[in-house]
């Protein structure tokens, strides 16, 4: 029995039941390409108007709302039915539970975004940015981690409060502004004009700047967040 | 000693300093040779109060790391003081910034890095409040509100860095000084004023925080009384 | 070490030990300094009115809870300083299942065999499903299964790891009489080799089980006496400590 191993244990847990029941998973993905549609409608009053430099926004608006959507359903269950202090007497060290949380929450997110980004370049993007996938990849995952491990942070706070659901999206949405502001842009970068790794890389360096740090706050601050 | 830095007495030299301090601002250093002219004199208080905010968002980070440590509420009260402080100190930043951005370029709002920073630290600590609010036991709601706090702390700098990032405005609103360092009566009085306004933070939260500390002594009466 | 010295005392030795124990949540005191001990193989029932502090003990036995003041020895060790093997040595039965609905019955044990590290996983599962008489829905969702067999469940889920210590909160609530058949017929049989605290506001059982009995009232320990007390007298002391109504 070890850190790894427990670490393994909690992550095939949640996707276990999440693959089983689909919930999250369904409700995300529809909510997902709704929203681009209801964007479509949203943005073209003008006739023929250009979205070119809105995509990278509206794809990480959508994931966000997706996450907090998601966040908020990961913790529900192990609060409703108790489940929560039979992780606690566990001998797991809380630092372990925090990096399976993540790990599954990034998953999640990481499936959405593969259905999604597609329908999304199929709706609102001309240009074929197939040859900048990897900078375009490494942002998604850079991006997606910063959410997740914040979000999962907050998260175990909110689900112990009385009014779980409206707590996260204000916990979170003003944390997560740096990762919006680059992520948008370094996306729409790619989207619209082909970006290389040189023009990103200050806003690659601030994810991860913002990931390193956030990762360590919440090793530090997770027993508290998560013990009674 | 102790009663030089007492909340009434802070608050004498808070104010002393900066009467003082605003007298030279406009007496005694020159207007500002940049092209806002009149209008500039405001940073002689404005960055004072945005320096104040942060200071006061600093206290309440310290305070939460060390009520994690000791589990002694009197560090929740200090926090949720500092906090507090620091929302009034962002608003008033928000405010003086927008009537300098009016007067010297005509736009009540750009999104410019400070500005922007001290709106969302207006949001972030607002969300603070709104943490503490629904939280029924004491010791929860501080152990939450303590971890929020840090975590808030750490994202205020990296927003500002990140903010940095956004197209500059049409109206670009320097919020510094004009130019590289300042002149000697420029320096003096914004030095003064510096200072007034910290001590002024200092003795609103050192007010507040006995304010706490009292209002917990009366609950505790009262409980203990059968109420 | 602890354990040498448990060895050397045999049976006479405290597997529980708690002293000066207190607890606050906030300014509100609810553990106001209990001391008391359990031998190991002991069992120890502990009555007490609602809020009196009985969940909170065990919580903090279980290291759920932190205590604010005094200290608290389960197996060994410290539950502030060393919880890890307090962990490891506990296993904890509640009303609330703490069992996952939409995995199997094979899916949570397996999950929390791999979380305390059970070497002999598979057996073990297959053993505790036979005794429990779950075996024939060992492959269906928790959500399936009836109040009952969520408890029988939850019996297998606390004594997977073979833990020296179980800590019971109010077991036999809920139960239909063929659940509490099987549950008193497991702790039957584990008895011996296990010390045991019980939280309940059912007095025939607490009698039934406990070798030692403790009522527990406004954060302190108003009454403790070894459990050779008969029914009518003890009734009346719990009377006198507990006003809800309980069952007698």
């Amino acid at each position: 029995m070890s850190g790894w191993s427990q670490f393994k244990a909690i992550l095939r847990k949640d996707l276990i039941r999440e693959l089983r029941t689909r919930d999250m998973l369904v409700s995300m993905i529809l909510f997902v390409l709704l929203a681009m549609i209801i964007f479509h409608y949203a943005f073209t009053v003008k006739e023929g108007a250009d979205l070119t430099y809105f995509t990278g926004g509206m794809l990480w608006v959508t994931f966000i709302f997706a996450m907090l959507l998601g966040l908020n359903r990961s913790f529900a269950q192990e609060k409703d039915e108790h489940c929560l202090d039979g992780l606690l007497l566990c001998p797991v060290d809380r630092v372990t539970i925090f990096f399976a949380k993540t790990a599954g929450n990034l998953v999640f997110l990481l499936i959405i975004q593969a259905v999604a980004v597609p329908v999304f370049a199929l709706f609102f993007i001309e240009r074929n940015f197939l040859g900048d996938l990897l900078p375009f990849l490494i942002v998604l995952a850079l991006a997606d981690l910063g959410i997740c491990a914040l979000g999962t942070l907050l998260a175990t706070i909110s689900m112990n409060t009385r009014s779980r659901d409206l707590l996260l999206p204000i916990l979170l949405l003003p944390l997560i502004v740096p990762v919006l502001i680059a992520a948008t842009g370094a996306t729409t970068l790619i989207f619209a004009e082909g970006a290389s790794f040189g023009s990103l890389v200050a806003r690659l360096l601030l994810l991860l700047g913002f990931d390193a740090v956030f990762l360590v706050a919440a090793w530090g601050t997770y027993d508290f967040a998560i013990g009674e | 000693m102790k009663k030089l830095l007492s909340a009434p007495a802070l608050f004498i030299w808070a104010s002393v300093l900066l009467i003082v301090g605003i007298l030279l601002a406009f007496w005694y250093s020159p207007i500002d040779a940049s092209s806002m002219g009149f209008s500039q004199k405001i940073f002689y208080y404005h960055v004072p109060i945005a320096s104040a905010a942060f200071v006061a968002f600093g206290v309440a980070f310290v305070a939460a790391i060390a009520y994690l440590r000791t589990q002694d509420l009197k560090w929740d009260r200090l926090g949720y003081v500092g906090v507090r402080i620091g929302l009034l100190f962002s608003i008033l930043v928000m405010a003086t910034g927008m009537i300098w951005g009016k007067a010297a370029w005509g736009v009540w709002w750009a999104w410019e890095p400070r500005l922007t920073t001290y709106l969302l630290a207006c949001f972030l600590y607002a969300a603070y409040w709104v943490l503490r609010s629904v939280v029924d036991e004491e010791d929860r709601r501080a152990t939450y509100a303590a971890v929020f706090a840090i975590i808030a702390f750490i994202d205020v700098p990296i927003t500002f860095f990140a903010t940095r990032f956004l197209p500059e405005g049409l109206h670009p609103v320097v919020v510094g000084p004009g130019g590289g360092g300042m002149e000697g009566s420029i320096a003096v009085s914004f030095a003064i004023c510096m200072v007034g306004m910290l001590l002024l933070m200092a003795a609103i939260i050192r007010r507040d925080y006995e304010i706490e500390l009292i209002r917990d002594r009366v609950t505790d009466l009262k409980t203990s009384l059968g109420g | 070490m602890s354990d040498e010295h448990d060895r050397q005392d045999g049976a006479a030795s405290l597997e529980i030990e708690v002293e000066g124990l207190r607890k606050t949540f906030g300014r509100r005191e609810v553990l106001k300094g209990l001391s008391f001990g359990v031998p190991r193989g002991g069992f120890l029932s502990i009555f007490g009115p609602n809020g009196a502090g009985k969940t909170t003990t065990l919580r903090v036995l279980a290291t759920l809870l932190t205590s604010s003041g005094g200290s608290v020895k389960v197996a060994g060790h410290d539950v502030r300083e060393d919880p890890m093997p307090v962990r490891k040595a506990i296993g904890f039965i509640s009303h609330n299942a703490m069992l996952y609905p939409d995995l199997t019955a094979q899916e949570n044990l397996r999950f929390y065999a791999d979380m305390y590290g059970v070497e002999d996983r598979e057996a073990r599962i297959t053993e505790l499903l036979e005794r429990l008489e779950l075996s024939a829905r060992r492959y269906d969702v928790v959500r399936t299964y009836s109040k009952g067999m969520r408890q029988r469940l939850a019996i297998a889920r606390a004594v997977l790891h073979r833990p020296r210590v179980l800590l019971l909160d109010e077991p036999h609530s809920g139960l239909d009489p063929r659940a509490v058949d099987i549950l008193d017929g497991l702790l039957t049989e584990i008895r011996d080799e296990h010390t045991f605290v019980m939280v309940t506001h059912n007095i025939a059982k607490g009698l039934e089980w406990g070798t030692d009995l403790m009522i527990i009232e406004g954060g302190r320990i108003a009454y403790e006496h070894a459990a050779d007390v008969d029914h009518e007298s003890f009734s009346a002391v719990y009377r006198e400590h507990v006003h809800d109504g309980s069952v007698l």
